[in-house]
């Protein structure tokens, strides 16, 4: 699941000196560090803080480097540690051990950071998916999402193409986007993982499968 | 909103464009300036120094012994480990005194986050005072007469 080849090479290029292989780090994953500290109800302030401390971790981290495959993970139980952190010197909290061992959790908070890391790698996968489309779906997708979404009647004058035609363009255009091969790396691990649970369910005559 | 780690390929036209706005939204929902200071990290990359690790922090010990100076009630006691020295931060009132072990004359230089740097002298006993306290995270480079050159992590006091 976590070793998608596109980070592999982000974090090498990044660690050879390409700075903008590490601004789209940022931006492919500035989302997962941020939803972590807001389901731990933090300020601005000490989002902007942990935001800094996890970022410069990983740049110290980059040269000697176990994170690379696993970087979506690394990322999320940083954040969560740092998080944890925050929250314990505002409480006075003292829970036994040094403030550095990551191991104070709740399996709640590590069901949370687990789900989070899945989000965070399906959005990355459509956002990637969403920006490789044509710009004609972009833009009718956009339009279709934008909140209110503008009427079919907008969007034809927008696009000039017949109010008709909206609905077999947008299925067309969702078509492309599910066949992405972004979403499809996404999909061959996600597929993996199935079979493996379906491997496992046949074994034990349990399989349900069509 | 299908449920996360469902396969796409079996999502409808529904599921798919509502987790295509889901994932727009996430990205949204992140303030600009968030992802720019995260860039920004970069600027640490290759820094010829060796860093230290914070090793010990008072807060979160319950059984916290000031670490240098012991007629003095300590409010935060921090120490940083790197292969070759260690540094010991301790905060009382309003004043930081630092010591590098083994004492060694040179310089530190006190560095926040917007660039900015300040240098104070270290004494043939390792000892130097930091005055007044950075109100922002900083971290602390450590040049030695003799030529070492260590990088404190991060400090949030």
């Amino acid at each position: 699941m976590r070793d998608d080849p596109s980070v592999i090479m982000l974090v090498e290029r990044a660690r050879d000196g390409d700075q903008r292989a590490w601004g789209q780090i940022v931006e492919r994953y500035g989302p997962l560090v941020w939803s972590i500290c807001r389901r731990y109800r933090l300020d601005r302030a000490d989002i902007d803080e942990i935001g800094q401390t996890v970022w410069l971790l990983l740049v110290e981290q980059l040269g000697g480097l176990r994170v690379s495959a696993a970087l979506p993970g690394w990322l999320a139980t940083t954040t969560q540690r740092e998080c944890l952190r925050v929250l314990r010197a505002a409480r006075r909290y003292d829970l036994t051990g040094s403030p550095l061992e990551s191991q104070m959790s709740s399996d709640d908070d590590d069901a949370m950071i687990e789900q989070e890391i899945l989000a965070a790698e399906l959005n990355a996968a459509l956002r990637a998916a969403f920006a490789d489309l044509p710009p004609r779906c972009r833009r009718l997708l956009s339009m279709l999402l934008s909140d209110p979404p503008f009427s079919y009647a907008k969007i034809a004058a927008v696009l000039s193409i017949p109010v008709g035609s909206i609905g077999p363009q947008r299925a067309r255009c969702l078509d492309r986007l599910r066949r992405s091969p972004y979403l499809t790396r996404f999909l061959d691990r996600e597929t993996e993982d199935n079979e493996a649970e379906d491997a496992r369910s046949s074994d034990a005559g349990g399989g349900q499968r069509a | 909103m299908p449920e996360v780690g469902s396969v796409p390929e079996s999502w409808d036209d529904e599921q798919l464009l509502a987790a295509l706005r889901e994932a727009l939204r996430a990205e949204r929902a992140v303030p600009p300036e968030f992802v720019e200071a995260g860039k920004s990290a970069y600027a640490w990359h290759n820094i010829d120094a060796e860093l230290a690790r914070l090793t010990y922090d008072s807060i979160g010990d319950p059984d916290r012994v000031p670490s240098m100076r012991s007629e003095t009630a300590s409010i935060r006691a921090l120490t940083f480990t790197s292969a070759h020295l260690i540094i010991e931060l301790e905060v009382s009132g309003e004043s930081l005194l630092g010591q590098v072990i083994p004492a060694r004359e040179g310089t530190i230089e006190i560095q926040t986050r917007d660039g900015a740097a300040a240098t104070v002298p270290v004494d043939r006993l390792g000892w130097f005072p930091i005055h007044p306290i950075p109100a922002s995270p900083f971290r602390l480079r450590y040049h030695a007469a003799d030529g070492a050159d260590v990088l404190t992590g991060w400090i949030n006091l």
